[in-house]
């Protein structure tokens, strides 16, 4: 595993990603800055100028990352496999660097628009990870049972920024308002094997408790409540399919009955759990080296 | 006509990809490459790094010390819970103000020797400082850490909060 300078500071300033996020920024106004540097992150979680104060904490975030006892490692995991499952191979080369003109058409001739179900479990699973990679993070906050719910609803930053993304690229884009039902009854009905076979969910599987059928309980639990506060966050910021296409399209073309089509290209060309997940991983160890130095 | 919409999507994909694909910067931090070599030929040598310099009481055992939701007027909602380590964020009105924290210096003991020199005391008795210029920090029991960090807050009203928690409780 590489560290957690590298692993930050690895990330674009810019691609197509961080411009599609940026065309989010509507719906949350000013929530998500695009921080690739861990002085910066130290900054903007602490107010922090100081400089020997800033050395200081970049040195026990970094200690804290590094220890792989702390879940932190084992989070960033989580969040870029996700993405590197649903992306296929080369697609994020596409997105983050300019790739020969060859590799660029025959990556693209494997743009296919994904059946609903497949659609409904991709998104499902990567709404468990989320889970997953809150838990390895951030530990089970609070002393009542664990409700990813409400944390969901006291999410800011990158991590709201990352459920707004996942509402509009995995869930109103390509399913439409009723994406919630359409998710359930799908991973509800399909047969087992299905979900077993799934690309995105074999690697958040081995998180999730119990045998085949037990993890997809899981899947449809945590779909059923986390996706009923994130429904309830979309309807509140006004998010509808039609006003999320007219964003995108200012960066990718395609036609307006062409919808599946879209969603397709742009889970295969974008790495937006990654991006963000190690952003939010970064935030998160740093508000805490804050707090024990 | 299914290769032709395919194509369009290609060559809408690829020109932000290669107008804005090419900013991979130089690293950025130098003034941390020494502590990450030292971490990375650590962990190299299959003894990676720990956290903490001794065994740390488990997080939720710290809960209970905290500011109670509502105190002050703050919501309060936790947001970590790490073995030896708690915060969590109070809120006013949706928004965050602060964020308070419990942490066991048994795992940081170095974190201990900014108390040696404090002048202040919060409620008479704990050694009271501030780190930086947004947070106020107490040593309760020569051993839990007490922070509130803030970005609006000045110190003054930080010592307020630092008050909330249950500082007898925690000294026992």
């Amino acid at each position: 595993m590489t560290d957690l300078l590298s692993t930050l500071e690895s990330l674009p300033e810019s691609s197509l990603t961080t411009r599609l996020l940026g065309a989010l920024d509507y719906v949350v106004p000013g929530e998500w800055n695009n921080i690739v540097s861990l002085e910066g992150m130290i900054r903007d979680v602490t107010g922090e100028e100081d400089q020997g104060l800033i050395q200081q904490i970049g040195e026990r975030a970094l200690v804290l990352f590094a220890d792989p006892e702390q879940g932190y490692q084992r989070a960033v995991q989580v969040y870029q496999g996700v993405d590197s499952a649903s992306t296929v191979a080369g697609a994020a080369a596409l997105a983050s660097m300019a790739s020969e003109r060859f590799e660029i058409l025959s990556f693209l001739q494997d743009v296919a628009p994904k059946p609903d179900t497949v659609q409904a479990i991709d998104a499902g699973a990567k709404l468990a990870a989320e889970l997953v990679a809150f838990t390895l993070t951030n530990g089970l906050p609070g002393d009542s049972v664990m409700d990813f719910a409400s944390a969901l609803a006291a999410y800011g930053k990158e991590e709201r920024m990352r459920m707004t993304a996942w509402l509009a690229f995995d869930a109103l884009i390509p399913l439409g308002p009723d994406f919630l039902e359409k998710m359930l009854d799908a991973i509800g009905s399909v047969d087992l094997s299905v979900i077993e076979d799934n690309r995105v969910f074999r690697f958040v599987s081995e998180h999730l408790p119990g045998d085949i059928a037990q993890k997809r309980d899981a899947l449809h639990a945590n779909l059923q409540n986390a996706g009923n506060t994130l429904r309830g966050f979309a309807d509140e910021r006004g998010m509808t399919q039609e006003g999320l296409v007219e964003k995108v399209r200012e960066y990718i073309d395609v036609a307006d009955d062409k919808l599946d089509l879209l969603a397709a290209s742009l889970d295969m060309s974008t790495n937006v759990f990654e991006h963000t997940g190690v952003q939010t991983v970064a935030r998160r160890i740093v508000s805490r080296a804050y707090g024990e130095i | 006509m299914k290769t032709a919409r395919r194509l369009l999507v290609a060559l809408a994909l690829a020109v932000p990809a290669l107008v804005w694909g090419c900013s991979k910067d130089e690293p950025r931090s130098t003034r941390w490459a020494d502590a990450s070599a030292a971490l990375a030929s650590a962990a190299a040598s299959g003894t990676p790094p720990s956290a903490s310099a001794a065994p740390v009481v488990s997080g939720s055992t710290l809960n209970k010390f905290f500011p109670k939701d509502g105190e002050g007027g703050y919501a309060r909602v936790f947001t970590q819970e790490k073995d030896g380590f708690v915060e969590a964020k109070l809120q006013k009105e949706g928004k965050d103000v602060a964020t308070v924290s419990i942490s066991d210096t048994n795992g940081t003991p170095d974190a201990k020797a900014k108390f040696d020199a404090a002048k202040d005391k919060l409620a008479g008795k704990y050694p009271l400082v501030t780190v930086g210029k947004n947070q106020s920090s107490a040593l309760v029991g020569n051993r839990w850490q007490l922070k509130v960090s803030s970005q609006t807050l000045e110190a003054p009203a930080r010592s307020v909060i630092l008050t909330t928690f249950d500082l007898e409780g925690l000294a026992k």
